[in-house]
């Protein structure tokens, strides 16, 4: 993943380098013609001075010779010879390229000619005028040198200006993006998104506001209707429990009447408990329960253990247990505590008479088995009112309440059987 | 002894006057935040049962408005939200005691009978019946002036027999009150039978009359 401004950047920079590079042969083209020409004015400005020069030269024809021949060998890049015709030609340039007699090396230099025919004393002479030019790899070497520097200056300021309008015009951004990161529905507080003064921004965070506005206005009716509907279950329920104890305190009873008024009670504590799990399952899903704190499981696993211990008893159970001590992890006490009760209750209350329950917890892993015969379906296991046995009655829901906590703090919780246990996992 | 029902639910209202009206309590009820207002403010009450969720208002501003006038009413609170905010939030401001709903009427008299007790005697909350003699605070039972041992479940029993004179309890209300929440998800109530013979027999063996009836198939009674 790459940040927005960088796409740009890289297609700017790339766009650039193409216009800089086509400008190296044009800059070229044109830094060489203008110099042809400029050297070309300047040979036939030579040229004029010398002929005027020559003309007021008033010498008889042996020192006239000697003269010219003297000039030869002392002004290169002039050279001045008889005309083979009568008339004076026209002028004409020329470019060539060949060693320098002033210079050792060998190198070739690119010399500019002017060929030039010149009356003096009436008598046509041929003048050639030649001046070094800059070669022309050297020419585009230079070019492009600076052409470079300057790519490479651009580029630093497309760099630079782009972290500078990256850290300013995007900061309404950032502001929003982090409050949209600590936003927490659970507690319903409307988020106070900054101003901005652009508009795309300002639009951005008004349908924000308005997103916002309403997924909290959404939640909480869901979470007044799971509350309500449990308060309005709970009441008739209320209602028909104390129906229960009050025809129970009846003297004209008989021992029959009696036991079937004290068997209504079980129903009824199990319809409160579904009703309570549902709302339990509910108020997970919608995170109500933000407050972590560090638990020492060790210690709460025994405290749950001891309080558990008579109905181990009642059953004749046997409890091996191999607890770490000082194992502690970070999560909400009151839905830690259902999940240990729900995984003990659930292995003793599954568990044959005479049967075994082991208990492990160390660093990583909670593991709680008891003793079966038959291996259950993992896949439905942890499905909501799907009983695993018909054995024992049960809300259907402590398994899928002990999933859906694991789920909220990313613990993994996983059913094996082995060796005749059902062996329940939770992976830290 | 003069109790106040707040409870918008008029069958449960009667039925807790009923429960509780052979034990010398005088009930009164409210079934609007209105009318428990005007009530509170007019009378003193021994004991007040107050729902939360009442036509009118919130059951909590009533308990506010108690504390800002410094009564010295008890106050339960029966709500059907079983949350623990809602019950931290009924405690810090005054309530005594938090019942969720649906609960056995014996559980409801048994904290009644508590919080009567500890508003009436304060320090020296010490119960005689007969040759028993309960000391609520230190959580002992004295016998004949004779200590008698008991385990904290059978003491928590003891208490519920003793909120509960002459009334059938059933085994699934001796249940919940020994394991609270779970006594539901344990499918057989047995483990009460283990703890009433262990408390009987210790009241027994230290000298004491035997005032526990079991009734057949339905649960016991403490006969006074």
């Amino acid at each position: 993943m790459s940040k927005l401004l960088n796409k740009p950047l890289k297609a700017f920079a790339i766009y650039a380098l193409l216009v800089l590079a086509c400008s190296i042969p044009v800059y070229y083209l044109i830094v060489d013609y203008i110099w042809r020409n400029e050297l070309d004015e300047y040979n036939q400005i030579v040229r004029r001075r010398i002929e005027t020069g020559l003309n007021k030269l008033n010498l008889n024809e042996t020192d006239w010779n000697k003269t010219i021949t003297l000039w030869n060998q002392t002004q290169p890049g002039t050279t001045i010879a008889r005309s083979p015709a009568d008339k004076p030609l026209p002028d004409s340039t020329y470019t060539v390229m060949r060693q320098d007699p002033m210079h050792t090396t060998e190198d070739l230099e690119r010399f500019r000619g002017l060929s030039a025919y010149i009356l003096i004393k009436g008598k046509p002479y041929h003048l050639n005028v030649e001046i070094n030019v800059e070669e022309a790899h050297e020419t585009v070497f230079a070019i492009a040198a600076v052409t470079f520097v300057f790519f490479i200056i651009l580029l630093a300021g497309f760099v630079l200006l782009n972290r500078n309008i990256a850290s300013k015009i995007w900061k309404p951004f950032h502001s929003t993006l982090d409050r949209l990161k600590s936003f927490d529905l659970n507690s319903h507080k409307n988020i106070d998104l900054e101003k901005s003064e652009i508009e795309e921004f300002e639009q951005l965070n008004e349908v924000l506001r308005q997103l916002i506005e309403k997924n909290i206005s959404v939640f909480r009716q869901q979470k007044e209707f799971t509350e309500n509907a449990s308060h309005e279950l709970q009441t008739p329920l209320a209602v028909l429990k104390s129906k229960i104890d009050l025809l129970m305190q009846n003297e004209t009873l008989t021992e029959e009447q009696s036991e079937l008024i004290a068997s209504l009670n079980l129903p009824i504590s199990r319809v409160s408990r579904i009703n309570k799990n549902l709302l339990l399952l509910a108020k997970i899903e919608n995170q109500q329960f933000a407050e972590d704190e560090k638990i020492d499981m060790s210690e709460l696993l025994q405290q749950n253990l001891e309080f558990l211990e008579e109905h181990l008893v009642a059953r004749n159970n046997t409890v091996e247990t191999e607890i770490h001590s000082d194992i502690s992890i970070r999560a909400n006490k009151s839905l830690v505590e259902i999940m240990l009760v729900n995984l003990l209750l659930n292995a003793i209350r599954h568990n044959p008479v005479d049967g075994l329950i082991k208990i492990e917890l160390t660093n990583s892993r909670l593991i709680i088995s008891n003793t079966g015969e038959v291996a259950l379906n993992p896949q439905t296991l942890f499905k909501r009112f799907i009983a695993s046995s018909t054995s024992t009655p049960s809300s259907g829901l402590g398994l899928a309440i002990v999933h859906e906590i694991g789920n909220r703090y990313g613990w993994k919780v996983s059913y094996t059987f082995q060796e005749g246990f059902h062996q329940f996992s939770v992976q830290f | 002894m003069k109790i106040l029902i707040i409870e918008d639910e008029k069958e449960l209202a009667g039925n807790i006057a009923a429960y509780l009206s052979d034990e010398n309590y005088l009930c009164e009820f409210a079934e609007t935040f209105q009318q428990a207002i005007e009530k509170v403010g007019a009378y003193n009450y021994d004991c007040i049962l107050l729902d939360l969720m009442l036509p009118g208002g919130d059951g909590l501003r009533i308990l506010e408005t108690l504390k800002k006038e410094n009564k010295q009413d008890g106050v339960i609170i029966i709500s059907a939200k079983d949350s623990l905010q809602d019950k931290i939030a009924g405690l810090q401001i005054g309530a005594d005691d938090y019942l969720a709903k649906p609960f056995h009427l014996s559980e409801l008299a048994a904290r009644i009978y508590s919080v009567i007790r500890r508003k009436q005697f304060g320090n020296s909350n010490i119960i005689r019946l007969n040759e028993l003699q309960i000391d609520l605070l230190a959580k002992t039972v004295h016998i004949n002036q004779e200590p008698v041992l008991l385990t904290k479940k059978e003491f928590d029993l003891l208490l519920l027999f003793i909120g509960n004179k002459n009334r059938v309890l059933s085994k699934s209300a001796l249940a919940e009150h020994l394991s609270g929440d779970i006594a539901d998800m344990l499918d057989n109530h047995d483990f009460v039978y283990a703890h009433i013979k262990n408390m009987k027999k210790k009241l027994v063996d230290a000298g004491y009359q035997n005032y526990l009836k079991t009734i057949y198939g339905t649960g016991y009674k403490w006969e006074a």
